[in-house]
């Protein structure tokens, strides 16, 4: 699919922290090897065991919006003709203490409300310098 | 803390819309100082100590050296990237001279955002980095945007109306009009205006974002003792606080205590420092970048529980002299200048001083609330002599 802010926008930098969330086709967090906690975004140390060992947790991707902006000032060149559009912030059912931030694809800005159930879909794009192709998480509503 | 350091002096450059300076950044950095120093009737060469925040920009080693000081014995910043530093520099000024370190120490912030960019614009192409990842992917970007967000969180779940918002951008150009010294003075603004005006990122208006300028704020921090002669009355700090909350420092809204504006163990630990409560206060400054985190500062400082902010903040009660807890009495990051709250800082001295050009009558307790966007937060508690 298109990105919702058009595909020559920026591209989420995949390092060994940040890939698998970019590319896995799935919504997965990073989880501690050790004791379970789940965290987000990922970091190096287990902030509940202080663990440096981890795994991935994987969720269904149903949620709910929690806080929801329409940006109507074009902060960057790019965005232009991109203005307005909207970014959310999700809570999901299955992983709480989570929150992910996106944009909901499936709705005019005005129409995006904080409250709104919604599931995870994803953006497809070829990374130029790897050529890797990134799954990018994004939210269509569903109510 | 507890009085065992005071502001001796104040002072500021001319503030100017962004790009209008003449002065560069680092001469701005010299007349507000200047000016401060001058205010406390001290030379700069007694100066011996510089605290900033936020830039590497203006390092003290450049300042003593241009300002002719006869030594340098404390440099310091804080951690944290924002306005959340600006009373965590006068905690650093006030550590420094009552552990000894230093005699007298400037803490200062200068902004020439003609000369070094803006903070409301972002550049780049390719990739997003790091926890930018989260972020900027989904073009949430400038300040604007990322305290939208937060405010909107707290706007649903405690059912915030837009007017409360409002209220405190009107505070804030209110009491630009009697400050001749502010950007928006000659500017007054109305309900009705800021309702028509555009949105940036809704759920922010035009008028519940500040301007981005040029200019410098600083003052001079010695100890009771010293002070006691200088030109001016000292105005002791009675608590200083910088934290941060368990969980609290998690990326890209994962804070623990989200929506969250960083204050939970800084309003603690100025109760406790002070021995006073929020309803001992007389006038406070909160760093405004944009209306909505205030709303979220003030509860978390423990002015008023969410539930009832909204009223805190209605019917004129933010507005000096005779509101019941006037705000932003310079007019503050919106009204007066945008000098990443140290402005804020001046106009809490110049209260208990009796200075404001919005003064509030008899002012024994007077509180200066950091940016609430980024974590650490901080904040500081001056009080009358």
């Amino acid at each position: 699919m298109t990105r919702y802010l058009g595909d020559g926008w920026l591209l989420p930098g995949t390092d060994a922290l940040t890939k698998r969330f970019f590319s896995a086709g799935k919504l997965v967090f990073q989880s501690c090897a050790k004791c379970g906690h789940v965290q987000h975004p990922p970091t190096d140390v287990c902030a509940k065991c202080q663990s440096f060992e981890f795994g991935e947790r994987a969720s269904a991707g149903a949620g709910r919006i929690i806080s929801a902006i329409v940006a109507h000032y074009a902060v960057h060149p790019a965005l232009k003709d991109r203005v307005p559009y909207n970014v959310v912030l999700v809570e999901l059912d299955d992983t709480p203490g989570v929150r992910v931030i996106g944009n909901v694809v499936n709705r005019a800005p005005s129409e995006v409300k904080v409250g709104q159930r919604v599931r995870v879909c994803f953006e497809e794009a070829k990374d130029p310098q790897s050529g890797e192709v990134l799954r990018i998480p994004q939210w269509e509503a569903v109510t | 803390m507890k009085k065992r350091a005071v502001v001796a002096g104040v002072g500021e450059s001319t503030y100017y819309e962004r790009g209008r300076a003449s002065e560069s950044e680092f001469q701005l950095a010299c007349i507000a100082i200047r000016n401060a120093v001058a205010d406390a009737g001290l030379a700069l060469a007694d100066i011996d100590g510089f605290v900033s925040y936020m830039e590497m920009r203006n390092d003290p080693m450049r300042l003593a050296t241009a300002l002719g000081c006869k030594q340098l014995t404390y440099t310091a910043q804080p951690w944290g990237g924002g306005g959340n530093g600006m009373a965590s520099a006068v905690m650093l000024a006030d550590a420094a001279v009552s552990g000894g370190y230093a005699k007298h120490v400037v803490a200062f912030r200068a902004l020439a955002q003609g000369q070094f960019g803006r903070f409301g614009q972002a550049r780049g192409s390719g990739y997003a980095p790091g926890n930018a990842a989260f972020s900027a992917t989904y073009g949430l970007l400038s300040p604007a945007q990322i305290c939208a967000l937060q405010t909107s969180a707290f706007m649903a779940r405690y059912g915030i109306s837009q007017e409360a918002l409002c209220d405190v951008a009107l505070a804030c150009y209110h009491h630009a009009q009697s400050n001749p010294r502010a950007i928006r003075y000659g500017k007054p603004l109305t309900r009705e205006k800021y309702h028509a005006s555009r949105w940036i990122a809704e759920p922010f208006h035009l008028y519940d974002c500040c301007p981005e300028n040029d200019g410098a704020a600083a003052i001079v921090v010695t100890t009771p003792e010293r002070a006691r002669d200088l030109r001016k009355q000292p105005v002791p700090i009675l608590a200083a606080s910088q934290g941060l909350g368990d969980g609290d420092g998690a990326g890209a809204f994962n804070e623990r205590t989200f929506p969250t504006a960083h204050k939970h163990v800084v309003g603690r630990a100025i109760w406790e420092q002070s021995g006073v409560t929020p309803a001992d206060l007389d006038v406070v400054q909160f760093y405004e970048n944009f209306t909505g985190p205030v709303l979220i500062a003030m509860c978390e400082m423990g002015l008023a529980p969410p539930e009832g902010i909204e009223e805190f903040v209605a019917n004129g009660r933010l507005l000096a002299p005779h509101g019941a807890l006037p705000m932003n009495t310079s007019g503050g990051n919106i009204g007066e200048a945008y000098i990443h709250g140290f402005e804020c800082v001046v106009e809490a001295v110049r209260q208990v001083r009796g200075e404001s050009t919005a003064q509030v009558p008899d002012v024994e307790l007077s509180l200066a609330v950091a940016g609430p966007g980024f974590a650490p937060g901080s904040a500081v508690l001056f009080c009358a002599a």
